[in-house]
Order: C-alpha cells, then structure tokens, then sequence
C-alpha cells in the first residue's frame, strides 16, 4: 500500500507546489521589490521537483517489483519482461506519459532557474501554470462530480469495483501476471523514442514562455536573444524524436516504411515545421530589427500546436484512423481545458500589446537574405496548415457533423502538396545562404547563382542517371536538394578550418537536402521484390481482369527455393527465443547468367502473441548503396485444422518390431503400453482397459511419433485414432489378438501438412541518405546551438 | 501591387488550395449500396465479419487472395475480396473498416482492411468514465 500512497500523495504534492510556485512567481516578476516571493517561489520550485522524482520513483518501483495489485503495473507490465522493457512499461500508459511530459518541464524549470537570470521570475511562471495543467491529469480525484484526471497509483479493486474476483479477500494470489508489455513496443525503440519525443515537446514551452514574458514585463525585443538556443534545442531534440519514429517504424514495423502519414506522426511533424518557422524569424528579427510580430506568433503557435497534438492523440478522436492513437481515458475535456487556457492567455496578452510591439516594416527587397528567410518561413505554414486539415478531420467531423473519411491514397494525397513544397524550401534554403543581409549586389548573386547551379546541374543529371529515376519532378527535387548541398558546403567551407561554429546553419541545411535526397531515392524507387511472378496462369473467373504479378507476398515451404527478382529465396526453417520465433531465410544473389554472386541470412521473426495475434518484425540486410527489408506477412497456425481427407486405408497386421512402408514415410511398430491417460479424450472415461500402440513415423526429415488406443468398456470397443500432421498419416487401432499379440492397424493417407511462410521483400535504394542527412543535420543544429549561448555568454 | 499583397494573396490561395485539396480527397463513410450504386468509385466501408460464411484463404494456391462476406450497418452483405494476405486474428474482430470500390453487386475489391478487435491490448480500464 506504501508506494501507492507515496505515489498519490506526491502527486497532489507535485500539483500544490505548481500552484504555490506559479503565484509566488507572478508576484515575484510583479512586485519585484519585494525579493520575499522570489526566494520563496524557488522553494517552492524546489519541493515540486522532489515531489515529481518521487511519483517517478513510486511508479518505478511498482512497476519493478511486480505490485500487480495497482492498476497500471497490472496493465502495463508482467512478471518475464527484461529490466530494459520495464521502463518502457512506464510511458506505455496515458499517465505514465503524461509523467514523463512532467519530468521534462521540471528538468527544464530547474535548468531555467540557473540560466534566465532576469527573465527567471515570469518564465518559470509560465512553466509552473503548465504544471498545474500537467500534474491535474494525474491526481485521479472526483471534484464536484467530475473526475480530475487520472492516477497511475490506483489500486485495480477500485478501477474494477464490479470484478467478481475482487470480493474475494484473497484475490491478489489469484492474480498471477501482469497483462503486459504491447508486443509491437517490446523493442529498444520504445526506451528511448518516447523520452526523446517528449523532451522536444517540452522544450517548446521555453521559447513560448520568454515571448509571454517579454508581454507581461513589456520588454518587447530582448526575450530573442535568450530564446533563441532553446528553440534550436527543441527543434533538434524533437527532430531527433521524429527520426527515430521513422527508423523505428522502418526496422521493426511490418509496415514496409518509415513515414506513413499517420495522423500521430502527423501531429508531431506539425508543431515541428512551425518551430523551425520561428527559429527563422528569430533570426531575421536578430539581424534586421523586422519580423517581430511574426516571431512571437510563430512561438506561440508551436506551442499550442504540441497541444493540439496531444489533444489528437489522446482524445481517443483518431480511433478509426490512427494505428497509434491511446485510448481515450475520458479525459478529453480536461486536456481541451488546457489547451484553450494556454491559447486564451497568448491571445489575450498579444491582442493588449499588439500595438506596443516595435515594428520596423520588412523592406521588400528580393535580393536581401531575410526576404527570402521570411518567405521560407511562410511556405513552412504553408506546409503545415496542408498537414494539419487531413489530419484533423476526425476533428472536422465532430464539430461540423460531417462524415469525412481520410482520403483512399493518403500517401499521394500529402505528396502532392508537400512534394513541391519540399522544393521550394530547398531553394530557399540555397538562395538565402547566396544572399546577404540588408542587401546584395545583383550581379555578384547571380553570377554565383549560375556557377553554382551549373555545377550542380551536372551533379543532379548525374545522380539522376545514378539513382534510375525516371520522372521530371523528380529531378526538380533532386536539383533543388543537390543545390542546396552545393551551395551550403560553398558557405561552410570558410567557417569549417576556422571557427566551425558558425557553420551550423549550413552544416544543417546540408544534412536537411541529404534527407531530402534520401527520401526521393528510397521512395521513388522502393522496390517490392516479392511480386508473386510465379507465373502461373490462376484465373478466379471473376478475377480474371486483375494483374497477377502486382500482388506483393510470396509464398515460401520450407525446404524448396523461389526465385525473386534477382535474388533465389529459401525459407529453411524457424527456431525459437524466448516469445519470439525466428524464420531463416537464405538470400542468394544471382548476378545475369544465375550464377550466385551473394548470399546472407535474414530472420525476419514473430510472435504469436495470446492476444494480438501474430506480430511480425522485420529483418533488413543493409547494404551502403541499399537495404533489402524482409518481414513475415503471415505463418500457419499450428493446430489449425487440415480438412483434407484420407484416402488409401489399407489393414496390417503388426507384431513388435514389424514396419510398413507408407507413401509418407516407413512406419515402425514399437510395441504396446497400457499407461494411457484416460482424461486425454472423454471416450476413455469409463473404460476397464485401455492400451496404446507406439507408432514411430521415420521420414527422410524427421521421426515422428503418435499412438492410437485400443479399448474395452463392457461389450463394447473404443478406438482412438491418431493422425500424424506433418507426415499426414492416420492411425487406426482396430483389433489386438491377445493370443498371438498381433495387432490390427489401419493406416490412411493424406498430402502432407507442410511449413511455410507467407513474406514480403522491399529493397529500399539509398535510403542511407535519409539516416545520414539526419545526423549531418543534427550536427548543423549543435554547432548552431554552441554558437548562440556563447554569443549571449561574451555580452555578459 | 504592394509586394505585400501578392505575398497575402498567394498565401491565401494556398490555403484555399489545401482545403480544397482536402475536402476532395477525402473519402467517405458509407454502406455498400451506396458503393454498388457508385460502381468503381472509393469508398470505406464499416462492417462486421460473416462468421456463418466461409473465409478463404489458401497461400498454396496464391497468398495474394483473400475472401470473406462482410455485412454493413444497414444489413446488406457482399464478399469482400482482398488482395494480401489475411490479416492476423481476422476471426477475432469486433468491427472491420475496409476501403475500395464494388465491383459487381455482390463483391466488393478491398485495398486495405483495417480491424477493430475486442479491447485486446488495452484491457478497456476506463476510470474517466462517469
């Protein structure tokens, strides 16, 4: 009971001290004459992040020692899951995300006390208010009727009041296991995505809180420069986030990809556009006095965006059209609450100081660096806002009561607007970088312009050819993120034998059009090798209009080779570990003559989970020029039911040692036993006698063996048949001659069951540029990062 | 013009253009007359599975070719046809979402199936619930 208690009380710990710290902080910042409530606020910041390690550590050491007792351990987590896979149980859960979203802020609120100096007092206001927000979801305690959200820390008796078992005083020996870790999150993704993921979440609230604090203190212009670092941390961090949802998705999800416009993925992607948007803005405010407006709208958005995603994701309102979506735990409303209250407060804050703002106007001159840097950041809306409508119309569909369904090619839908856009933004990320600030003289920008783009013309016409792409606008992207390559490396290069730091824009442009390339490559020509071409003329009657061969799984019996594109296939058999079963499957590369130039092994495994049913992972051979990606779509079930019949019965009549030959195998006679067990079938219930007939079944594979029963109850005779799957055989025991001890058996055959898988191939070509660029990006965003502190450490 | 206003102006039409773009797209919810009346065109389709009719699916023969009788929220049943292989726990499911166009009065071309199955991972705890 004691880690429960610990656990809850800490919670309503957590949420005082938000509220005491919040208030002693607007007093502070307000009344800073009065360096009482700062002092005290601190404090109070202090004690709410010991009462938030404390929750952590409660729910941990639940979770860890197995107290199935408590709701959310029993859901969650079960006795054979690795320590590794136990800390993912802990953001498996809404609330123990919700956690996690609340250690983040604290880390943050604590690292800002040390770092805003004079902006400390109405930032950390801003932050402790989302606690507030934050910690109410977690307190699980009915005020005035209504349910304030909901505790990681509640004991199942009280969750499942109706449960029969939980009248007994007993129950928890009858609760042996937990339910468990989702199989499809029992991956080293699932320990570290999420942490990343909501760490960029968080972060987004630090440049939010400085704009609301240059608000409330009126000190309109200075909150850029402090901000700044941070935006570039939470576009990095959630960056990093995002990619490796990807890469997760890509390397252990069947769905054959790393994006798939999930209204999840979405959601994230989202908020993350408009950030970069910010940064930008930022900049242009940095250096030309201009764009402040839109930069505290910017800001603002992205946070209210995390908002909106969290609300999408957690409403449960993406049921029907998100893989990903929580379940609802009723607690719509509250995050709504939330929302709307962060949103009220930006607006009504910006709508009083609008005005008051200083403006200097952009000056409209096409050959400066910030006009196009602005442009950027309105094409980036642009992209958002496309992004934002398909995903939200669940949303639409509630509000307006429509019946609006998401479209039948979602991937084309998204590519269509953000394909063009993609190559847009990699010009501008190109034409900005050639221009200065303030203004540029013409003819030196274009001279360099056409040197530069010639050269990468020649480059893109040669990556083309390279790559096999085969379409215009794929050139035109593959142009724009070539040139954008060429022309940040011809910016970086001064920077990178000197002071490297301020290369990071780019450093991360550079990483930005590898992405692109990667991206266009691996999609454009992903490649599913697994077409079922076996050339075998199946007509269905009605099926007759389809195109065979454009069907993409393959089936694969153990033992017998498929040639699959230029690759020979042999599925040769499974082996086991732990939950997981591991399908080998040689790979041999035929080069033109069909001679085998390669080979390798993949185990693309499964899991034949009690619940879910079979979730498959798949297994990739990585290659620096392409991957080949290979997943099981689908095994027979091992007790299923073969309705083929039997046919051929013939007698024998047996002694000890006797064999027979069969179509299927040699059968051997080894002799009786009367240790049968009676309660393996009802017909032997209430027998006198009973006795088995071992059958040894040798094959060119394998021995098998079954044993048919023979048995007498009164008059009358009882004959269990046996049938052998694997080798297909059917025993019957009919008679025994007690006198010569020979037996009757009555062998029947039919084909046998074989093994097989059901797989799928994808090669995806040079998807490497895709996992390299993100790095080279993330470098560009560190570098830029290091220069921006430092910049703010040297005017100190 | 004001470079101001084309700049306006061109966002605007992008907007637009998005939701356009969206509304067009989208696809609807609906029951299978609707489908056989609009033979060829998209559509999803919320159903149940036909456990008294038989489910096909033979990989010996073609793992790309699935079948199965589905009934819509009006009643009316067609066979469904699908070409992939059967999606895992198919017996299990609560509510099935297909997309794809009527080919005929009585069949239905699935491109994708997506399954609701019985609280399954998620033990159905709801404790918001009032």
């Amino acid at each position: 009971m004691l880690p429960g208690n610990l656990g809850h009380f800490s919670v309503v710990l957590a949420f005082a001290t938000a509220i005491f710290s919040s208030a002693a902080f607007f007093k502070a910042f307000r009344s800073p004459d009065e360096t009482g409530w700062g002092k005290s606020a601190v404090i109070g910041f202090y004690l709410h992040a010991a009462a938030v390690l404390s929750i952590v550590a409660s729910l941990f050491y639940i979770i860890y020692s197995h107290y199935f007792e408590y709701q959310y351990a029993w859901q969650h987590s079960s006795t054979d899951l690795p320590w590794y896979y136990m800390i993912s149980c802990f953001w498996e859960g809404q609330e123990g995300s919700f956690l996690l979203w609340i250690f983040w802020h604290m880390v943050l609120g604590l690292i800002l006390l040390f770092t805003a100096k004079e902006w400390k007092y109405p930032v950390m206001f801003v932050l402790s208010l989302s606690q507030i927000a934050l910690t109410s979801m977690l307190i699980g305690v009915k005020v005035f009727g209504y349910k304030l959200g909901s505790s990681p820390f509640e004991l199942m008796r009280i969750v499942n009041e109706s449960g029969p078992v939980f009248s007994m005083p007993d129950y928890l020996t009858r609760i042996k296991d937990g339910n468990g870790l989702n199989p499809l999150l029992q991956n080293y993704w699932m320990v570290i995505h999420p942490p990343t993921l909501f760490f960029g979440f968080a972060c987004t609230i630090v440049p939010f809180a400085y704009a609301m604090a240059a608000l409330m203190q009126k000190k309109y212009t200075e909150w850029i420069k402090p901000a700044l670092p941070w935006a570039l941390i939470g576009v990095m961090v959630l960056g990093t986030g995002i990619i490796m949802g990807g890469f997760w998705a890509y390397e252990s999800l069947s769905f054959g990809g790393y994006w798939a416009w999930d209204p999840v993925e979405n959601a994230s992607l989202i908020p993350w556009l408009i950030l970069i948007g910010a940064v930008h803005t930022m900049l242009i405010y940095k250096a030309r006095k201009t764009a402040l407006h839109f930069s505290y709208l910017m800001v603002i958005t992205s946070f209210v965006l995390v908002l909106y995603a969290t609300f999408l994701t957690r409403s449960g309102i993406l049921g029907n059209s998100s893989v990903h979506s929580f379940t609802d735990l009723g607690m719509s409303g509250q995050l709504l609450v939330f929302l709307l209250m962060f949103l009220v407060l930006a607006i009504v804050l910006m709508v009083v100081h609008w005005k008051k703002i200083p403006t200097t106007p952009l000056e409209e001159n096409a050959y400066s660096r910030e006009f196009w840097m602005f442009i950027g950041a309105l094409v980036l809306i642009v992209s958002a806002f496309q992004i934002i409508l398909t995903t939200s119309l669940p949303v639409i569909n509630k509000v307006f009561g429509s019946n609006m369904a998401p479209p039948t090619d979602v991937i084309a839908h998204y590519n269509k607007w953000q394909l063009p856009i993609a190559i847009l933004i990699a010009l501008l990320t190109a034409t900005a970088q050639l221009l200065k600030y303030l203004k540029t003289d013409s003819k030196k920008f274009w001279k360099e312009a056409a040197v530069l783009g010639s050269i990468s013309l020649v480059l893109t016409g040669m990556a083309f050819w390279w790559f096999g792409l085969n379409n215009w606008l794929y050139f035109i992207l593959l142009f724009a993120s070539v040139y954008t390559i060429v022309v940040n490396f011809k910016t970086a290069w001064p920077f990178i034998q000197g002071k490297i730091k301020v290369s990071g824009a780019s450093v991360a442009h550079i990483g930005f059009g590898l992405m692109l390339i990667g991206v266009l490559v691996s999609s454009a020509n992903k490649n599913v090798i697994s077409r079922n071409n076996t050339g075998q003329a199946f007509f269905d009657g009605e099926d007759q209009k389809t195109v065979r061969e454009n069907y993409e799984n393959i089936y694969l019996e153990q033992g017998k080779p498929v040639d699959m594109n230029n690759y020979r296939v042999t599925y040769l058999g499974d082996s086991s570990k732990w939950v997981n079963i591991y399908y080998k499957v040689r790979y041999e590369q035929l080069d033109k003559e069909g001679n085998v130039k390669n080979t390798f092994m993949l185990y693309p495994n499964g899991q034949i989970n009690p619940k879910m049913g079979f979730i498959a992972n798949p297994d990739t051979r990585h290659y620096l020029s392409h991957d080949v990606f290979t997943y099981v779509s689908s095994v027979p079930k091992k007790n299923e039911e073969n309705d083929a019949p039997f046919h051929n019965e013939k007698k024998h009549e047996l002694k000890q040692g006797d064999s027979v030959r069969t179509n299927n195998g040699m059968v051997y006679f080894d002799g009786l036993h009367t240790k049968v067990d009676r309660s393996s079938s009802p017909e032997l219930a209430n027998v006198d006698l009973a006795v088995a007939a071992k059958i040894r079944i040798v094959t060119l594979d394998s021995t098998y063996t079954v044993e048919p029963v023979y048995a007498i109850e009164g008059n009358g005779i009882v004959s269990i048949e046996k049938v052998s799957d694997e080798t297909g055989l059917r025993f019957r025991f009919m008679n025994i001659d007690p006198k010569t001890e020979h037996i009757l058996i009555e062998t029947a055959e039919r084909s046998p069951r074989k093994n097989f898988i059901i797989m799928k191939a994808i090669v995806f070509p040079y998807i490497n540029f895709l996992w390299g660029g993100t790095i080279v990006m993330i470098i560009g965003f560190l570098l830029s990062i290091q220069r921006r502190i430092s910049e703010i450490r040297r005017t100190i | 013009m004001k470079l101001k206003y084309i700049i306006a102006i061109v966002l605007i039409a992008a907007a637009i253009g998005a939701i356009v773009s969206t509304y067009g797209d989208s696809s609807t919810y609906v029951a299978f007359d609707t489908a056989v009346e609009n033979m060829g065109s998209e559509y999803h389709v919320i159903g149940t599975l036909n456990r008294d009719k038989p489910l096909e699916y033979n990989p010996e023969k073609d793992a790309n070719h699935f079948s199965f009788y589905m009934q819509d929220s009006l009643g009316m049943e067609m066979k469904v046809i699908y070409h992939n292989t059967k999606p895992q726990d198919f017996e299990r499911s609560e509510k099935i979402v297909i997309v794809g166009k009527a080919l005929n009065k009585d069949e239905f071309e699935a491109s994708q199936i997506l399954l609701k199955c019985p609280s399954k991972y998620t033990e159905g705890q709801k404790p918001g619930e009032l």
